[in-house]
């Protein structure tokens, strides 16, 4: 295997977060060797940092997932945000008016956020395959209407008396995801989302499936003339897609924060965007990808504090390492065909 | 207040919040017309309402801040232009990025700037003329449909965003005709952002564009990708967002208005089917054969 295909959009990324880094704090007056101590000190230096990091990763892995099996199929869907959105809500509704017993309730939580991110992911996909309108432009759409779908009923019929703000009612501990490690955030829900990975590699490589889906993005006509059904392909794909990022949300409610509100996730949908491409959209490349990905968010808020570096410089470095390895794919095929 | 009073400052609010998606979505119509799909509207109105509100209150001139927004939203749209044009990347994929970016770097800045997080101290605004940028969104509509209409530059451009081969073929660089064109969108998006920071209001906030770059994308789609059909989008969308405000506290849940935009935007994609379309070649990266030369 081609060492710089391997390695080229790791090293290219973690180069852009060593000199973009490097400049914020540069600008913000703080010594860059103290920000990045701060930095990694803030997502590795202690079990409670590293859980944290690992809750991180988690988090990211669900939607960068979903990302890269739509784009796997040639469908950008962008709506990961709102597919997590609606999957939190519909795990909180739940978990707020549960009664029965404790397993079947995270279950039914985690079903219910996958179904319903699903299906805000399957009517992307039919909206494209059967009226030929982008799912670039519903999928953006439909984050925003996850947001205001999400916010009326936080604000309205699921709004808790107890919460401060508008929120669910904190779920009872007898709901929450079984604890990797006592005292942290940290719950089964990476392993969950470890599994997907390899579920999805499996998928991707193995199954008929998988094949046509890949076809349907590398080469349409063809695939298509050769029977693959893409309209098919394009709802199982987006639904896929989108239960994925759902069960993420829904894994953040009942797993990480306990009760659904609308700042459920501070972008991990586009985040995601530069985590598959960062891993090429390989799945298994996806996990170590989420875990570096995981470090900046969660080290981002001790460098925040420890360094005065404001964290919302690590969306500004997401988004240079997103536009440099979107052009830096089209480079690397070029050079290919020259060879 | 009489009836005549109700409307009028129903109007006014019409105006206020019709004109910031206005001016993106007339720049998102004219980059899509060349071919290039305009994601990062939202970047650039952020670029541009961040960049008003600091030159306004570094040289004490708010029209100055008004032209820093217009260079501000200009220079991500050439940067999304170069992207799409000489790099041929994902426009799509560019657009998300411009979007972390300039979201990122803003909330960024604002802390080095103004040492705090979340807003920026006030800054002198445009006052009263700020309705010259009102103004200049309906003029800019018209001018933009002559422009695509009735001038040979207008039908260039259009003949990018259809099929830039043949452009090629007259002998005419449609990568140079797209770079433009989205460096023009990026600027008039750069100036909804700043009508935002420095004409409806007087300082910059974290969030504060809030939506409005995917409602003006949305706009583009509901004005059929026409500068007039764009301009129509954006009073359309401007009304019920004045609505919201007149109706807070009834029984219609403001969420309901809120998501309309983006309601209206996939309705309009699917009952515009077969009889409006995108740009034949809208998004779809130019690469020269070699036989054309």
């Amino acid at each position: 295997m081609n060492v710089r295909k391997a390695f080229g959009a790791p090293l290219t990324a973690l180069a852009i977060v060593v000199a973009g880094g490097a400049v914020a704090m540069w600008l913000s007056g703080v010594n860059p060797l103290d920000g990045f101590a701060a930095l990694v000190a803030g997502s590795l230096g202690g079990t409670g940092e590293l859980s944290e990091t690992l809750v991180q990763t988690g988090a990211l892995l669900f939607p960068a997932l979903a990302v890269a099996l739509a784009f796997r199929g040639g469908l950008f869907n962008i709506g990961a945000e709102g597919q997590l959105l609606v999957g939190g809500l519909a795990a909180g509704a739940i978990g707020a008016t549960y009664g029965g017993l404790p397993v079947f309730g995270i279950l039914a939580m985690l079903c219910a956020s996958a179904l319903a991110g699903g299906m805000w992911g399957a009517l992307a996909g039919v909206l494209r395959a059967k009226f030929e309108a982008s799912e670039i432009i519903t999928t953006l759409m439909l984050n925003s209407i996850a947001f205001y779908v999400a916010s009326y009923f936080v604000g309205g019929p699921l709004h808790s008396p107890l919460a401060s703000g508008a929120e669910t009612a904190p779920l009872p501990a007898n709901l929450w995801l079984p604890l990797l490690v006592p005292g942290t955030r940290l719950s089964i829900a990476l392993l969950l989302a470890l599994a997907l990975a390899a579920a999805l590699q499996f998928l991707l490589a193995r199954t008929v499936f998988g094949f046509d889906l890949r076809a349907a993005g590398d080469a349409p006509e063809p695939a298509r003339r050769n029977g693959v059904d893409l309209p098919r392909i394009t709802i199982v794909a987006l639904a896929l897609s989108g239960a994925i990022a759902g069960l993420g949300g829904g894994t953040l409610v009942t797993g990480a924060l306990h009760r659904f509100n609308t700042a459920l996730s501070p972008g991990y949908g586009y985040t995601a965007i530069a985590v598959a491409l960062v891993a090429d959209l390989n799945p298994l490349w996806i996990c170590a990808a989420a875990f570096g990905f995981g470090m900046l968010e969660s080290g981002g808020l001790a460098m925040q504090a420890q360094a005065q570096v404001p964290k919302d410089v690590i969306h500004a470095i997401e988004g240079v390492i997103v536009l440099v390895l979107a052009a830096r794919r089209f480079v690397a095929t070029r050079v290919e065909q020259r060879v | 207040m009489t009836i005549a009073g109700v409307i009028g400052a129903f109007v006014v609010l019409l105006a206020i919040k019709t004109t910031p998606i206005a001016f993106a979505a007339l720049g998102g119509t004219l980059g899509e017309r060349s071919g290039v799909i305009n994601i990062g509207l939202e970047g650039m109105m952020t670029a541009g309402a961040f960049a008003a509100v600091v030159a306004s209150g570094a040289t004490g001139v708010p029209w100055l801040g008004a032209v820093a927004g217009v260079v501000a939203g200009a220079a991500f749209g050439a940067l999304l232009g170069v992207l799409a044009t000489r790099v041929r990347v994902d426009q799509i994929v560019a657009g998300t990025g411009i979007n972390l970016f300039a979201l990122g770097s803003a909330a960024f800045l604002l802390v080095l700037v103004y040492g705090q997080p979340g807003a920026s101290k006030t800054v002198p605004s445009l006052g009263n003329g700020s309705w010259l940028l009102v103004a200049l969104a309906f003029a800019v509509a018209l001018a933009l449909h002559v422009f695509l209409v009735a001038t040979p530059a207008g039908l260039r451009l259009r003949a990018c965003g259809e099929n830039p081969s043949a452009v090629a073929a007259a002998g005419i660089d449609p990568l140079r005709i797209r770079l433009l064109a989205v460096t023009a969108g990026g600027a008039l998006a750069g100036l909804g952002g700043a009508y935002l920071s420095i004409g409806e209001l007087n300082l910059y906030s974290d969030g504060m564009i809030a939506g409005r770059g995917f409602i003006a994308l949305a706009a583009v789609i509901f004005g059929r990708w026409t500068p007039l059909g764009a301009m129509g989008a954006a009073l359309f969308f401007g009304f019920f967002e004045a609505l919201q405000f007149v109706l807070q506290g009834s029984s219609i849940p403001s969420e309901a208005m809120q998501m309309l935009p983006y309601v209206a935007a996939i309705v309009a994609l699917v009952a515009f089917r077969g009889r409006a379309r995108a740009p034949a070649a809208d998004g779809i990266p130019y690469e020269r054969n070699i036989e054309e030369f």
